[in-house]
């Protein structure tokens, strides 16, 4: 996930607090100190308590698609060459999910299930891979808003309201997230398979 | 995000590392919306970037693999992306793109 870190005309700086709520990451912002969730944005805790950040549309996909679609994109440097993931293991053990029970983990798929979460407020959806594969466009209401979820050519998910004439009015940040945590935060979101 | 609990493997592990006796145990710090706050490393134990420097995309398709997961946005009319394998160990980017000042996180 991608936040614009100004809010109130006050830029904070974020670190990882090293704590964990609902299987996911707290991060700490240095100007205050405050607790703000990875998933929603919102500060859970401390001064900003009750603060929302700003979700930007970003995406998660392949760098070979990333790059075809993106020929002029800057790339974060590395430092050292990183040839895979330190958690590999884990993406791959369907058993494996958070450290700690989650609240609200339901039946009604693999909690390892890999969701593209949108939310409008309280209103959310979970949409699978294969819910949007060969370039499905899927629609869905979010408490009276039309959305629609869809991949791009660059591989990532992204969605956009819909206007009466079929017309993007806008986007909204698509999060991709294992079920289990997806259904932690929004016990009432809908799913479409 | 497929990394939300990606710190709890990484806790997991370093759980694993010392005789049993000497591991840290996570401790619940705060319950909020019903659910229980771990303390599960030190705060900045996982190093945020604050001043990231970057490549072009010719420059950096010589150090990743085809498939290797990014994070990518596009913002500004600028494109940006972040190795999802080289976040696994900092998990925060404090960066700014033409004026915008975002965190890219995993």
């Amino acid at each position: 996930m991608v936040y614009a870190r100004t809010l109130g005309g006050k830029t904070y700086t974020f670190q990882v607090s090293g704590k964990l709520w609902r299987n996911s990451l707290i991060m700490q912002d240095r100007e205050t100190g405050s607790s703000w969730s990875h998933v929603t944005g919102r500060a859970i805790d401390g001064k900003t308590k009750g603060a929302q950040l700003e979700k930007l549309e970003a995406v998660e996909t392949t760098w070979e698609l990333w790059y075809a679609a993106h020929p002029d994109t800057a790339v974060l440097e590395k430092s050292e060459e990183v040839l895979a993931s330190h958690y590999q293991e884990y993406f791959d053990d369907p058993k494996r999910m958070g450290m700690f029970r989650a609240q609200w983990l339901t039946e009604k798929m693999s909690g390892k299930t890999l969701v593209y979460g949108v939310a409008i407020g309280p209103h959310a959806v979970a949409v699978t891979d294969s819910a949007v594969a060969g370039g499905n466009l899927v629609q869905v209401d979010l408490g009276g808003t039309p959305v629609v979820v869809s991949r791009a050519a660059d591989g990532g998910v992204r969605a956009f309201i819909e206007g009466s004439d079929g017309q993007k009015l806008g986007s909204v940040a698509v999060t991709p997230v294992y079920w289990f945590a997806w259904s932690n935060f929004y016990p009432n979101t809908k799913v479409v398979e | 995000m497929r990394r939300l609990i990606v710190v709890v493997a990484l806790i997991g592990l370093a759980l694993t590392i010392p005789a049993k006796a000497q591991r840290p145990k996570p401790e619940v710090v705060a319950t909020i919306g019903g659910d229980d706050i771990y303390q599960v490393l030190p705060v900045g134990a996982i190093p945020a970037i604050d001043d990231p420097s970057f490549v072009s995309g010719a420059a950096a398709n010589a150090q990743m693999s085809p498939g290797e997961p990014v994070l990518g946005i596009v913002l500004h009319g600028e494109a940006r992306a972040y190795s999802l394998w080289q976040l696994d160990a900092h998990e925060i980017v404090n960066d700014e793109i033409k004026g915008t000042a975002i965190a890219a996180t995993w």
